[in-house]
């Protein structure tokens, strides 16, 4: 798809930020949306339909979220479009953690 | 290679287990090879003019917007792979031949790019036509 991840030959998206010894993982959150998502390849999803999940982010939300809520943003995309979970019960879950963490 | 031509037709089916902790492992430190044993019969040679298709699909494709309609040479035959742009919607393995491709910078870029900058590009039977 002519989607926002192919930026060849885009301009006026500034340079890009190089860190010095960047980290792996900028928070703990991102470790677990790795593993949560490595867990699926190739065994609940081709990792090129997960690629494809995260093209079709709407193209704002796309450009200005950061890789791993990228990643995050795929995976809740094929657990609900795949039955394995619905959006009411990611959104129950995110409110029991809050809760329970506060 | 009978294998091969089920595998062409064959809707994708993942096995829907939970991965245990030794094949993540695995999988992180040996990754996962998409090449296919096949004999299928590569569509271009080495040395060949290509252009890539003008395609805009909706679904998923490796086949970048800016080289669609432009002609490269074919550098490199890496073999048979899975196609990405129909596994990525579950539909079909579709094996076929991957190239490295050369685009003169300039044909992508115009006279404003340095003559002598080239880009190498990985792309796969059904991106390409003669040119």
């Amino acid at each position: 798809m002519n989607g926002p991840h192919d930026l060849g030959g885009m301009q006026g998206l500034g340079a890009i930020p190089i860190e010095e010894n960047e980290p792996v993982f900028h928070s703990a959150w991102e470790a677990k949306v790795f593993a949560m998502s490595f867990a699926t390849f190739s065994t609940f999803f081709p990792v090129d339909e997960t690629r494809h999940a995260a093209e079709r982010i709407p193209a704002g939300e796309y450009l200005s979220a950061s890789y791993y809520e990228r990643w995050l943003a795929a995976l809740e995309l094929l657990l609900t479009e795949h039955g394995w979970l619905t959006p009411a019960e990611i959104e129950d879950r995110i409110t029991h953690l809050r809760q329970t963490e506060s | 290679m009978s294998a091969t031509h089920q595998l062409e037709t064959m809707t994708i089916e993942t096995s829907n287990q939970c991965m245990t902790a030794a094949a993540a492992k695995a999988l992180l430190q040996q990754g996962l090879s998409c090449q296919v044993n096949s004999d299928l019969p590569p569509q271009f040679q080495v040395g060949d003019l290509v252009r890539a298709r003008v395609v805009h699909p909706a679904t998923y494709t490796r086949l970048p917007r800016y080289v669609r309609g432009k002609v490269g040479t074919v550098m490199q035959d890496h073999g048979v792979y899975v196609f990405p742009d129909t596994v990525g919607q579950l539909l079909a393995t579709k094996p076929q031949h991957v190239y490295s491709v050369r685009f003169p910078a300039q044909a992508l870029w115009g006279p404003a790019a340095p003559a002598s900058d080239a880009l190498y590009l990985d792309l796969f039977d059904d991106h390409l036509e003669g040119p």
